[in-house]
């Protein structure tokens, strides 16, 4: 393979330019689009071939070995899946307290009962799939909001850091981010648990195994701002106490999030098999939606097509003052997309949408 | 039957009966007998309108020029999900999912253009000023110019000035276009001045613009380019799917596979031993005190 010869290609573009393609030839565009090549690019010989790079593992034909250790050792000596989490995510094995504490937290974050990633998964299922594709579902269901586990740590380190950068203390930066951020979905207290003693459990189960830390210590502080400024009372909830929780364990924001997230996808598997033992499937087409439900337009004629040039108005706007009355008149239009405004960033390194929100 | 719906909700978008299918008051079988297309259609659905027929031409021009794109982040995200052989709607939820905040990044570019429109028109600037600040500001800044730049079509985006002239073509030339060649025309200078290569305008540069020129949201945008892009990635995963082999790592393949064993490059930890659990306690400790391990945290 290659690129075609040169005879080939000059005759190919030469009957090409004389018969024109479009816009192509246009002068215009930054480039002779009747000099270009034809055929596939060359193998670049000049660099080194292909590899998956990795710091977490690396397998031959006889072993599989994370951060150094070989896995199989691992579990021959005794080691589990809990302690394979901190040798991937950390590369060092936890002490005991350690692995007890997160086996404490992956139980509490299994199951509750049909929240979004069980109703995804379920919904998935009445398509007739497999279970992998319903489990997968269901991590999608993790985001800013709904399981906000990234952007919750991702907040604690920033006043974490501005209180060492500033020199304030733990109630003083905490009080900086209630001010800021009020009690939005990441927040990590909110009035979902004031009846439920979990979240609180859990950080007794932190403290007595000698996890509790920085960040535990910060999420309280968070609870007795918020609810200085707060009309309702507010309390430590189950987002805040596993965040802080595994953030105290060493785990990033970043790999707390996957590390739930992946833990509730069991839970949505059996959701899944559930829903196909009660034997309901839909079919394309199947459900309604009532009249009741619906805001939009009433119903009107369509108009015929020779007659579109009557009805039409192109969107084009010349100035931007024609824009801005455009762009405004448009937020009326529900589902348009024109009154919502989101900042979304490369998540590589921190999670995706900064803001999201109505304008 | 239970024809109920699962999720109660209120919506402008459509409604289903027994009857009919009504979506923005058009019912969508007279829609469809009446000669609009799959693009009017989509127009229906963002805009809740009917679009001119250069509108509609230049919608599906730009679906049409941005449906394939060979070897890109979509179609290698559905041809690593198809190694494992799920189903192939899996594969096409993973290509459109690579859509993000680097890979075909419309809406982003989408809220730059409206942020600087904005802003524009606060400041009583003219759109060519409004440019020059904003290439100014993201360089200055050292942050990357939305719609600038594709590491594969290093000198031009094949698809990007063609789009650009489709639309003047369709005299759909608007803020938005004038907008974007003003951009790219600051952007151009800059580099220049600062002798740096020449970057051109890439296919959500161009793309995008006309899709907001014809007045999409930046979202409905990003939306109607994504799921484009999903028709040619099920190609891709099919093609593997029903023509490759599986996994990815056969020996018996004249050509090395995305995953054989030797495209490996571990560059973590040095082998060593696992302690016994009796040691565990000890070696743990120590470990977490020496701190090597922070090294390797992710």
């Amino acid at each position: 393979m290659g690129y075609l010869d040169k005879d080939k290609t000059e005759k190919l573009n030469q009957l090409k330019k004389e018969r024109g393609i479009g816009n192509l030839g246009d002068p215009k565009n930054p480039f002779d689009y009747y000099a270009r090549e034809y055929g596939t690019v060359p193998q670049d010989t000049a660099r080194a071939p292909f590899q998956w790079v990795s710091e977490v593992a690396y397998k031959n034909i006889h072993r599989i070995v994370s951060r150094g250790y070989d896995t199989t050792e691992l579990m021959e000596e005794g080691y589990g899946i809990v302690d394979v989490l901190f040798v991937d995510f950390q590369s060092r094995i936890p002490t005991v307290e350690e692995e007890q504490m997160l086996n404490y937290v992956m139980i509490l974050a299994l199951e509750d009962g049909l929240s979004m990633p069980a109703a995804i998964s379920r919904i998935v299922a009445q398509s007739k799939t497999f279970l992998t594709q319903a489990c997968g579902a269901s991590i999608m269901a993790f985001g800013h909001a709904y399981g906000a586990f990234s952007a919750f740590g991702n907040r604690l380190e920033t006043y974490l850091k501005i209180a060492d950068e500033q020199q304030l203390s733990l109630t003083q930066a905490a009080e900086l981010l209630v001010n800021r951020h009020g009690a939005d979905e990441s927040l990590g207290v909110s009035e979902l648990m004031l009846k439920d003693p979990a979240a609180k459990r859990m950080l007794a189960r932190a403290e007595k195994l000698g996890i509790a830390g920085r960040n535990i210590a910060f999420l309280k502080e968070i609870a007795t701002a918020a609810n200085q400024v707060s009309d309702q009372p507010l309390d430590v909830d189950m987002l805040g106490a596993i965040g802080a929780t595994m953030m105290d364990l060493g785990f990033t924001p970043e790999a707390t999030w996957v590390v739930i997230a992946v833990t509730r996808a069991y839970a949505a598997g059996a959701h899944y098999i559930e829903e196909l033992e009660q034997g309901q499937f839909t079919r394309w087409g199947q459900e309604l939606t009532p009249v009741e439900n619906y805001e939009g337009p009433p119903d009107r004629p369509v108009p015929p097509l020779e007659d579109r040039h009557q009805h039409a108005k192109a969107a084009v706007c010349k100035t931007p003052q024609e824009w801005k009355q455009r762009f405004e008149s448009m937020k009326s239009v529900s589902g348009s997309g024109f009154s919502v405004i989101e900042e979304i960033e490369d998540p590589s390194k921190k999670s995706g949408i900064k803001t999201v929100g109505k304008l | 039957m239970d024809r109920k719906p699962k999720l109660q909700r209120k919506t402008s978008i459509s409604y289903k009966t027994e009857e009919k299918t009504v979506m923005r008051g058009y019912n969508l079988s007279d829609l469809a007998e009446a000669g609009y297309s799959f693009s009017d259609a989509l127009f229906v659905l963002f805009q809740n309108r009917i679009p001119t027929e250069n509108e509609e031409k230049m919608l599906k021009y730009e679906m049409g020029v941005f449906l394939e794109h060979s070897m890109s982040p979509s179609a290698v995200g559905a041809i690593g999900v198809s190694a494992g052989r799920p189903n192939l709607p899996v594969t096409v939820a993973a290509s459109v999912s690579t859509f993000g905040g680097v890979h075909g990044p419309g809406a982003a570019h989408g809220y730059m253009l409206n942020k600087y429109l904005e802003r524009a028109q606060k400041e009583g600037k003219t759109v060519d000023e409004m440019a020059k600040t904003l290439v100014d500001e993201y360089l200055d800044s050292k942050r990357p110019v939305m719609g600038m730049g594709q590491p594969q079509h290093i000198d031009s985006d094949p698809r990007a000035e063609p789009i650009h002239l489709k639309q003047e073509e369709l005299e759909l030339k608007g803020v938005y276009l004038e907008f974007q060649r003003a951009v790219e025309k600051y952007f151009h200078q800059r580099r220049k001045k600062e002798g740096r290569s020449y970057v051109g305008v890439n296919v959500v540069g161009s793309g995008n613009t006309a899709l907001m020129e014809i007045g999409f949201s930046p979202n409905a945008g990003w939306c109607i380019g994504s799921v484009t892009r999903g028709f040619s990635c099920a190609a891709h995963a099919l093609f593997n799917m029903k023509k490759g082999r599986a996994w990815g790592a056969s020996r018996n393949e004249p050509m090395v596979q995305m995953i054989d064993l030797s495209m490996i490059k571990y560059v973590g930890p040095e082998d060593r031993i696992v302690p016994k659990q009796e040691e565990r306690q000890e070696y743990a400790k120590k470990q977490k005190a020496e701190g090597e391990y922070k090294k390797w945290v992710i």
